[in-house]
């Protein structure tokens, strides 16, 4: 493009110096948490770039004295359960939404917007009287509860996108062989969209794992901690213990990052396909 | 069947969204939750909240100017990084976008913590490092407590986390430019400069337009970055924003009337952000 072979070289240059710059910022946070979490002395580790060795000891120490084993599970409980109902409640919506010509995209594309543009604050103070009112404030079924209205509207937006995606010919199809709704249902328009109903699975699932201010406020008892709130709990209580509280956000964040590389893909994908089909 | 899915949203978002408008006309602290009787005190939240130079100097200013930075910074670096990603080998493009995906994927609460621990004023590696160049002295060196390095710190945290949304959205925009129209603006003598102006923005504006308002909104209602920094739960009132703020009202003052009359406030300006861009948007589609 650029005449010389000088300036070509120059302009390649800059490119690998770019390159350089950018993945150090962006591996950094994930590069010191987890090298933090393995270090023997993470406190007196200053800026030096290595550990001084490895181990596990921080690792342990959360998980027997933190009690991050029960945040843990209390968080995979709530995100299952989100998963399990959002998942539900999106597919039926999707299906309506996509099949039965109605002109509910704008209806939805508003909900989402709704959902991304009120503050947390303007839900939390009410839904906090609210649960509190229905006995619910200390139970994780009352958190699945909330955190579906976060979810659902954003699930129906990507599912949308993969049910319009099937031929309508291969539901004809199925009917003409006889299949009733249902059967159809099952076994033809079910397994066409299952690869958007675990991208779908995986945004919710991180929905609910990550969320914190519902949770915070919600809780109160140790033994229903979802992991966010207990990393908030053992911070204020061993403030300058940077092993062991790195060694828990690494137990949190591991599993995020394992699903956000797996399911990269048809994230974008079913970004993509609710916008466009239909 | 769009039944269950509709009622679980106005169950959740629309009826709490309400009751929260309604709240904020109450004096409502804890008898009011305990017994669920109202206590009307008419605009009185609204007046003693607008009526406050607290609002004025502090808050209005802290959430502004930190979403205005965030937002330029995070759209700027993420553009960058979408121009880079174009100009890569698909090998290390792949590489590449899988690091931005991580920066994405690190939940804001454990990134926050990191980003406390790197700052950390007692043994954090920024500090020591500095301190070890000789450009700042450990021992008396806290930049939680200021409220410009607080924010500075924070904002660094927030693009951080956002300008992979950013440069992974335009970068998609980026492949739908026809190769034709850069090298016919090559042969005119236009610079990579003129030619991303002239053809580059005009050619994926709507994808520049949904990043902007999505990071706007984003980024003026922050609360987790804010809320877990040392003394941004409320024990500085310097580095409070409207959402903390309203937070810290409700749930630490137990003023829930006057917490849920910020966070009207909050919605209202946010729903004010969105109507501006999405006109302008309608306006954009109707010209093309």
């Amino acid at each position: 493009m650029t005449g010389t072979p000088r300036a070509t070289a120059l302009t390649r240059l800059g490119h690998t110096a770019a390159l350089a710059a950018l993945l150090a910022f962006t591996l950094l946070p994930v590069y010191w948490m987890v090298t933090s979490a393995l270090d023997p002395r993470a406190g007196a580790r200053g800026s030096s770039i290595l550990p001084s060795g490895l181990t596990l000891d921080h690792f342990q120490r959360v998980l027997d004295q933190g009690g991050f084993g029960r945040f843990l599970l209390n968080s995979a409980l709530v995100g299952v359960g989100t998963v399990l109902l959002a998942g539900l409640l999106a597919l039926l919506a999707a299906v309506a939404v996509a099949r039965f010509r109605f002109r509910f995209r704008t209806a939805v594309l508003i909900m989402v917007l709704i959902v991304q543009m009120v503050p947390l604050e303007a839900l939390v103070i009410p839904l906090f009287v609210q649960m509190r009112n229905l006995q619910m404030l200390n139970s994780l079924i009352g958190l699945t509860i909330v955190y579906l209205a976060f979810s659902l509207p954003f699930a129906i937006w990507m599912l949308r996108g993969f049910v319009a995606a099937v031929p309508r010919e291969v539901e004809e199809a199925a009917y003409l062989d006889g299949c009733g709704w249902f059967r159809m249902f099952r076994s033809v328009l079910l397994p066409l969209v299952a690869p958007g109903l675990v991208a779908t699975s995986v945004f919710s699932f991180i929905v609910a794992w990550n969320e914190f201010v519902f949770a915070f406020t919600f809780l109160q008892d140790e033994e229903k901690f979802t992991a966010a709130v207990g990393l908030h709990r053992f911070f204020g209580q061993h403030t300058n213990d940077w092993g062991a509280v790195m060694a828990g956000s690494t137990l949190i964040t591991l599993p995020v990052l394992v699903f956000f590389v797996l399911a990269q893909r048809r994230l974008s994908h079913g970004l993509a396909a609710g916008a466009v089909k239909g | 069947m769009l039944a269950p899915a509709l009622l679980a949203v106005a169950a959740l978002l629309l009826w709490p969204l309400g009751r929260v408008v309604w709240m904020s006309f109450q004096d409502y602290g804890l008898p009011q939750i305990v017994t669920g009787t109202s206590n009307y005190n008419g605009l009185d939240n609204y007046a003693d909240i607008l009526g406050q130079s607290y609002l004025w100097t502090t808050v209005l200013p802290n959430t502004v100017l930190f979403a205005l930075a965030c937002v330029t910074l995070t759209v700027v670096l993420g553009t960058l990084v979408a121009l880079l990603l174009a100009r890569l080998s698909p090998l290390w493009r792949t590489l590449t976008a899988s690091a931005i995906m991580t920066a994405w994927a690190m939940p804001a609460v454990t990134g926050t913590y990191v980003w406390i621990w790197l700052f950390d004023p007692l043994g954090g590696a920024v500090v020591t490092g500095l301190d070890g160049l000789g450009l700042v002295d450990a021992g008396d060196t806290n930049w939680f407590t200021d409220r410009l390095g607080f924010y500075a710190i924070a904002t660094l945290n927030v693009v951080h986390h956002g300008f992979p949304f950013v440069a992974i959205t335009i970068f998609a925009g980026l492949l739908t430019i026809p190769r034709e129209l850069h090298e016919a603006g090559i042969i005119d003598g236009a610079n990579a400069w003129q030619r991303f102006w002239a053809i580059t923005v005009p050619s994926i504006r709507p994808v520049f337009s949904v990043v902007i308002i999505l990071s706007t909104i984003w980024d003026f209602k922050v609360f987790v970055q804010l809320y877990l920094m040392p003394g941004g739960s409320g024990a500085n009132p310097d580095v409070l924003n409207l959402g903390v703020w309203s937070y810290v009202e409700s749930f630490a003052q137990r003023q829930y009337g006057m917490g849920s009359a910020i966070a009207v406030l909050l919605t209202l300006l946010l729903l004010g952000i969105t109507t501006v861009y999405i006109r302008t948007l309608f306006k954009e589609s109707e010209e093309l």
